[in-house]
């Protein structure tokens, strides 16, 4: 199973364990005004390592398998699935443009079950599952397989202390959105600012796991790693947590792919060679 | 009035900045002006506005005139927007940080979405364009693009493409479309 609460004592099996650079999570066509390869291209300008393409399930870029790319092909990439609806090659893109590309998704429904139903289906398919937060926060948080609860305060939204607990309990990482921080002026942005502030407190109280990220569906909306260090000095959110944030992505992208992989048995559990111990 | 002796005279600090908006855009030096003290005002409020003192000194299109050349000569204080343009931005030696935060905050100049980036840092305007806005980006290319079923207008600047739909500018790149040939 993909996913799931941290252990804490397991290292880190890919063999690779420098820490992630920061990671832009966005929403691409045809949600957002940009194709994946654009988001890429302007993320890689702007000193992002990857990208997590987090699209609604129901506006979907979806992946394609590497082999479909159709590259030198006559009829261009791939006939049959347009960029132009959110289709691409994570690998293509990503060698590209020397970035990672992260498929992912962000499942947004009010019914529980229906969002049960997809989660069980996106997990085995993508590297990052994330929830549309919102009415279903608790729900999200208290499910393991959850990687991401996104925009927890948006909207209608709220946390509480059962909420945040339950969220590290269960490795759910919340998201710290400062679009609205960045975008908003005047009421709205006070607004954004106290929902921020709340969540800082709650989250730093228990030690739960987060992720930074401006969330965007557009290739003008995306700012530097180091302008949103800037910006979270100015707004009480310590630099250092920006850009443990933003690397947090690209570490549950990681982690998550050696769950894919076919070696993954458990945590600290795989088939294959002997592992050297020291 | 006499200048300032140096020890007075307030430290600068000039911020490369890179504005990227769709092609259609249309704004000058004054537009982009008026954004930043918006949005430092905003953000920082009207004391911490005051301190980074964010001014646009140069504010150039990539197919703009191309004057001002060797720093201290005509001052291209003019030029409008589109794609991407680049600008000068001055702030107080100390506010660097502050000023970056307030830059990150544009995103509107007269009503176009716009991104802003710094490229870099530098101690005098000259150094500042040397280093950070030569060589300008390529110019802009018109071509016609095969995207969402049908050939469409759209504007190339090096690997960027954005593409005329009906509802709006897409963002694309040349992965996006198959070649011309």
């Amino acid at each position: 199973m993909p996913g799931g609460a941290e252990m804490p004592a397991m290292s880190d099996q890919s063999g690779n364990d420098e820490d992630p650079g920061p990671y832009a999570a966005v929403h691409a066509r045809p949600e957002g005004d940009a194709t994946v390869a654009r988001l890429a291209l302007t993320a890689v300008e702007m000193g992002y390592e990857g990208l997590v393409v987090r699209n609604h399930g129901d506006a979907d870029a979806e992946p394609l398998p590497a082999g479909n790319d159709g590259t030198d092909a006559e009829d261009g990439p791939s006939s049959r699935e347009d960029p132009a609806d959110g289709a691409y090659v994570p690998e293509r893109v990503a060698d590209a443009y020397d970035v990672d590309v992260v498929p992912a998704v962000e499942i947004r429904t009010d019914d529980r079950g229906q969002a049960a139903g997809l989660l069980s289906r996106y997990r085995e398919e993508r590297a990052l599952v994330c929830v549309h937060g919102g009415p279903l926060n608790r729900w999200a948080v208290e499910d393991p397989r959850v990687d991401v609860l996104a925009h927890p305060m948006r909207g209608a939204g709220d946390v509480n202390h059962v909420v945040v607990k339950a969220a590290a309990h269960n490795g759910v990482r919340l998201e710290f959105d400062l679009s609205r921080v960045l975008a908003r002026t005047g009421g709205e942005r006070v607004q954004a600012l106290r929902d921020l502030r709340k969540l800082r407190e709650i989250v730093s109280y228990y030690d739960a796991p987060f992720v930074v990220s401006v969330d965007t569906d557009s290739y003008l909306g995306l700012r530097a790693p180091r302008a949103l260090r800037a910006v979270g000095e100015v707004v009480g959110l310590p630099p250092g947590d920006v850009s443990a944030g933003l690397a947090e992505w690209g570490r549950l992208a990681r982690r998550n792919r050696t769950r894919l992989g076919e070696d993954f048995i458990a945590p600290g559990v795989q088939s294959g060679r002997y592992e050297k111990v020291d | 009035m006499k200048h300032l002796p140096k020890h007075l005279q307030p430290r600068w600090r000039y911020l490369a900045v890179a504005v990227e908006s769709p092609p259609d855009a249309a704004f000058d030096r004054e537009a982009f002006q008026r954004a930043c003290w918006y949005a430092a005002g905003n953000l920082l409020g009207d004391p911490g506005s005051a301190d980074a003192d964010l001014s646009v000194l140069r504010f150039r299109h990539p197919d703009g005139s191309s004057g001002g050349e060797g720093g201290d000569g005509a001052d291209v204080r003019t030029g409008s927007a589109g794609a991407e343009a680049t600008a000068i931005v001055r702030v107080r030696r100390d506010e660097v940080t502050r000023g970056r935060a307030a830059l990150a905050c544009v995103t509107r100049v007269d009503g176009t979405p716009v991104r802003t980036r710094v490229r870099g840092v530098s101690g005098t305007v000259r150094a500042c364009e040397e280093k950070y806005l030569n060589p300008p980006r390529g110019v802009v290319e018109e071509r016609t693009v095969a995207f969402a079923g049908a050939d469409r207008p759209a504007s190339a600047r090096g690997r960027r493409v954005d593409i005329e739909l009906a509802d709006g500018c897409a963002g694309a790149t040349e992965l996006d479309y198959p070649g011309p040939d």
